[in-house]
């Protein structure tokens, strides 16, 4: 660990001696407990994993429930007269969803933990189901969600979606065409709040439109042809993430909005000076950061909403609470409006130790956020006495530990041009006993190999190239070096730089306090690599610094996950270099790659640009050829060994499930992944109470 | 005298301006700003930004400014009472502070009653009778307490917590009674809550006061009008009391400066383990996500109450100890 450069602050100290304490306390008790469960079995969590399965979705109408029923909360207000009837509350088409296991009860509250303001998305992954579209359980094939149905013309120019006759916000008004126009003229267009378009809505380079066809058909139509845009759509992504997601923390996307409640607000309906007044008295400096902070589904109770639950209780307050939304879209295969759980209860905690110990405790029904996989063998030994199961839930990325070697690395040439040498990348991959990482890291429970995805997802190249140049072979790895001219070594085995300069060393950047341990791996690979003469130096430094380090192209290797990669062409940046938010293989190329060449530096390597070529076409290219294309990304990927996978498809982040056995409808495995909005795919509204 | 207080005065507005900047300047040398911490924050909880979405909120916010003129609008907004909008709550940074000072208040105040209640007669016990058997465990424990970071002492207990009595976890309130209005029963609620982070946050205080307090009082046990007083028939109680140990609390008058901004923070560390809806880890907090108009808010109420702590203690010293008074006379 090391801050050289600047000196360490007293706060910091503080900071990591509370943190480094905090894992002390839970990891102190951890070791007896763990012998304990490792002589029963040496892989601990493999019979955690279960079958995948979740809930599915009735689309044919006549099968459709033609009687409903309600939550007795709502039944009551019926009955007072307060609210209309469920039928009159539901679409005439609604969201039909067969529960995993079984029709529910009603009732409950669902305990869960969450640690500020800033953990939002603990809420916004329960109610995604405000998406535009959205997956199935196993997170491959696209599904309705609020559209319940779509068309692509055959130029792949037009995306039609269709809307749900009688569909009603969390306020009883209608949700029509009219809350998509008025997103895109009154919020898109608005200089004010989006400053610049946005790339989810153009296609090669080229701005996207909405039409409005009838009062429940929107249209969106391109220049080019965009048939990835249906992905977009039901992907996490600023266009198809849905409101709860996409317009918290002062965001503008989600594609539609509560026009009869956000325009009060706006300028336009509004006078800017009575606005700004207004602003003013709540604290806000003008009208962009109030209206801002109205449409923010975690801070405004008030805000009209279509998920299944909605805030009563703020995020910024200690306790975050949900109550069930009354014109909820969705019903059960019965014909019983879902959700069945009342309300959601996240309950604030400081730091992560506490809210592990809560979890332990029993003190949650269901959370899969913040629970740590290295403190599975307390959960295990606490079951029976805080009445709850554990369940894992792998992902699909490759490599939860990615060493991405940057490819526009220019401060030290000689570094630079091996960081750009394919063997020597290779050679660091075989280098790499990730046997012993998974062991050390992952209980036993990840998939050693490269960065590709998991075979289940139809990007992936093949299970050959999951082990492609990612195997353990120290031998090979040195003659790939010896051959490559790094033949001389000093005193202690190290390979020399051939520039007379000394021993080679490669620096590795953490980044510290991240879900998975990256500086141990990165100081585990450091031991293994002793065997390749190559000296690694792990560089630990805090959490915003390492992003400014990679944006200022100061890295050489920097560890990260390559979450969300399993989906590339919606989420591309952690495995390609072409968001220049992150860009660890290059923030230069991926300038280069964003601003179409205008800015930034080509990539060296001619295969990297093949990839990056080949990404590019696929958007204008039918589902079957994108897969296909993207193989072909993969392939390179994995070739080249520009980013070295470790251990990956692992539950190390969210896949960690603390389930109470009170609950109902809980699928034994779930899908893990950043698009099928986990535990989303699973669709919460189903979950309930047995008892 | 007058000249003195306004000289005082004077210095304590220019060491608040100082600290104002400081707060300020501190809390941006970190490289990266507000948005970067939160890119940072969101790619590691599984979700994203893009890049015009930062660029956006960089412009919202104002951090594409100089950073000199970031100061100038912050304080032109501080003078007229305004601190800014916590970046991470969506709330004015008065209401987030105002939200917990009163809990932290609490909590603070409790743990210096528990510290002096503690402290002040063990200490003068351990004076009176040095070398007693009972002077041998208070200094033991003494330096246990002084001894044991009081953050681990806070993750025992609440671990024994846990698994003996199975008490709640961490934080002031049952869950029923987080969000709850003010009822007798959320006030019992506290106070049985309270004990624990109490005895926690006030025991390594204890420790040191034990021990500055038996070291004053042996200092002036020896001195000759204690000597005399007895001569003079005193019961020994009434003159302990009465003479050495007042002498013996002069230093505790110079450490009131201290004491004001700890009440408003409370323990950072403990009350962060404790899980403590107080304004210490809200401190930590925004300094980690680099909320310039909350962490400087709070580090400048921190320096004030150090200021205004220090103007007190000045004020009481020197009504207390003649010999300062003079010197202001000079």
């Amino acid at each position: 660990m090391s801050r050289k450069g600047r000196r360490i602050t007293r706060r910091e100290f503080l900071q990591d001696a509370v943190l480094a304490t905090g894992g002390i306390a839970l990891a102190g008790l951890t070791p007896a407990l763990a012998t304990a469960a490792e002589k029963t079995d040496p892989k601990i969590g493999a019979q955690l994993i279960g079958k995948l399965e979740g809930p599915t979705l009735i689309l044919d109408p006549a099968r459709f429930p033609k009687k409903f029923s309600e939550a007795p909360m709502l039944a009551e207000l019926v009955k007072a007269g307060k609210l209309p009837p469920v039928e009159k509350r539901i679409p005439e088409e609604p969201l039909v969803v067969k529960p995993v296991h079984s029709i529910g009860k009603y009732g409950g509250t669902w305990r869960r933990g969450f640690t500020g303001p800033g953990d939002g998305e603990n809420g916004n992954r329960i109610v995604s189901t405000d998406k535009i579209l959205f997956w199935d359980y196993t997170g491959t094939k696209v599904m309705p969600c609020l559209a319940r149905d779509w068309k692509v013309s055959d130029d792949g120019r037009v995306i039609a979606i269709l809307l749900r006759k009688g569909h009603q916000w969390s306020d009883g008004t209608p949700f029509t065409a009219d809350d998509f126009i008025f997103w895109y003229e009154d919020i898109y267009l608005n200089k004010d709040l989006q400053p610049t378009p946005n790339p989810d809505f153009m296609v090669n380079g080229k701005p996207g439109a909405l039409r409005k066809r009838d009062d429940y058909t929107v249209v969106f139509e391109f220049p080019d042809p965009n048939y990835l845009f249906v992905d977009i759509l039901a992907g996490s992504t600023a266009m198809g993430g849905g409101q709860a997601t996409q317009q918290h923390f002062g965001r503008t996307m989600g594609a539609y909005m509560p026009a009869h409640y956000v325009k009060q607000y706006l300028p336009k309906y509004s006078s800017r000076d009575e606005l700004d007044r207004k602003a003013k008295a709540a604290g806000f400096d003008g009208w962009v950061s109030y209206i801002k902070s109205r449409w923010d589904w975690r801070l405004n109770p008030d805000l009209p909403t279509l998920g299944p639950w909605k805030t009563v209780s703020p995020i910024n307050t200690p306790t975050w609470g949900l109550e069930r939304n009354p014109y909820y879209y969705g019903i059960d295969s019965e014909g019983n409006q879902l959700p069945y759980i009342d309300k959601i209860s996240m309950a604030l905690a400081e730091n992560l130790e506490v809210l592990n110990l809560r979890a332990i405790a029993g003190q949650y029904d269901l959370q899969e956020r913040h629970t740590a996989l290295a403190k599975l063998p307390v959960f295990l030994e606490n079951r029976s006495k805080g009445n709850y199961d554990v369940r894992l839930d792998p992902a699909l990325n490759g490599s939860d530990a990615t060493l991405q070697c940057n490819q526009a690395y220019d401060a030290d040439p000689e570094v630079a041009k091996w960081l750009l040498s394919r063997d020597f990348r290779r050679a660091l991959s075989l280098g790499i006993d990730r046997e012993q990482i998974n062991e050390t890291f992952w209980l036993g429970v990840g998939t050693p190999g490269s960065v590709a995805p998991a075979e289940s997802i139809p990007y992936s190249p093949g299970p050959e190239w999951r082990k492609k140049w990612s195997s353990h072979n120290p031998k090979q790895a040195n003659e790939l070096l010896d051959n490559a001219g790094l033949i001389k070594k000093d005193a202690e085995g190290y390979r020399l730089r051939t520039d007379g300069k000394g021993r080679l060393r490669i620096e590795m950047l953490t980044a510290a306090g991240s879900f998975i341990p990256h500086t141990q791996i990165g100081e585990m690979i450091k031991e293994q690599w002793k065997k390749i003469g190559i000296q690694g130096d792990v560089k630990e430094v805090e959490r915003s610094l390492y992003f400014t380090r990679i944006k200022a192209n100061e890295h050489q290797i920097a560890i990260w996950l390559n979450d969300g990669s399993e989906v590339i062409y919606l989420f591309p940046r952690h495995a390609l270099p072409v968001d220049p938010v992150e860009a660890l293989l290059g923030h230069p190329i991926a300038n280069w790659y964003a601003s179409g060449g205008t800015q930034g530096k080509e990539p060296k390597d001619p295969q990297l640009k093949k990839a990056l070529e080949l990404f590019r076409s696929a958007a204008g290219k039918k589902p079957q050829e994108r897969y296909k294309i993207a193989q072909e990304i993969w392939k390179i990927m994995v070739d080249e060994q520009y980013s070295i996978g470790t251990v990956g498809q692992s539950p190390a982040a969210m896949g960690v499930r603390i389930v109470s056995k009170k609950l109902g409808n809980i699928p034994s495995r779930q899908v893990n992944a950043q698009h099928a909005r986990t535990p989303c795919s699973s669709h919460p509204a189903t979950f309930f109470f047995k008892s | 005298m007058l000249a003195y207080l306004v000289r005082r005065l004077i210095l304590a507005i220019l060491t608040t301006w100082a600290v104002s900047v400081l707060s300020f300047v501190v809390i941006q040398l970190p490289p990266g700003d507000y948005i970067t911490s939160y890119i940072a924050q969101m790619s590691s909880s599984g979700s994203f930004v893009s890049e015009q979405e930062a660029n956006a909120l960089r412009q919202q916010y104002g951090l594409d400014q100089p950073q000199y003129i970031q100061y100038i609008r912050w304080m032109k907004m501080v003078l007229q009472g305004n601190f800014g909008m916590a970046l991470e709550y969506g709330r004015p940074v008065a209401e987030v502070i105002g939200d917990r000072i009163y809990l932290t208040m609490v909590v603070s105040v409790a743990a210096i009653i528990f510290t002096w209640c503690a402290a002040l007669p063990i200490g003068v016990y351990s004076a009176v009778r040095q070398y007693s058997w009972g002077d041998y465990v208070a200094t033991f424990i003494g330096f246990i307490g002084l001894a044991v970071p009081s953050f681990m002492l806070a993750l025992i207990l609440m671990y024994f917590g846990f698994t003996l009595f199975n008490a709640n976890i961490g934080g002031l309130f049952s869950d029923e009674f987080a969000e709850a209005p003010w009822t007798l029963a959320k006030l019992w609620d506290l106070t049985k809550h309270l004990p624990l982070p109490a005895l926690i946050l006030g025991l390594a205080g204890t420790a040191q006061l034990i021990r500055i307090m038996r070291a004053n009082l042996l200092d002036e046990l020896g001195k000759p009008y204690v000597v005399t007083a007895r001569a003079r028939g005193l019961s020994e109680g009434r003159l302990i009391i009465k003479y050495p140990v007042r002498v013996a609390l002069n230093p505790f008058a110079s450490t009131i400066g201290y004491l004001l901004p700890y009440v408003v923070s409370g323990s950072i560390i403990v009350s962060l383990v404790l899980s403590l809806p107080t304004v210490g880890p809200l401190l930590l907090k925004s300094l980690v996500a680099q909320d310039m108009f909350l962490a400087g808010t709070i580090v400048l109420l921190l320096g004030v109450m150090t200021v205004i702590g220090t103007f007190i203690s000045d004020l009481l010293l020197m009504w207390i100890d003649p010999r300062i008074r003079f010197e202001g006379r000079q």
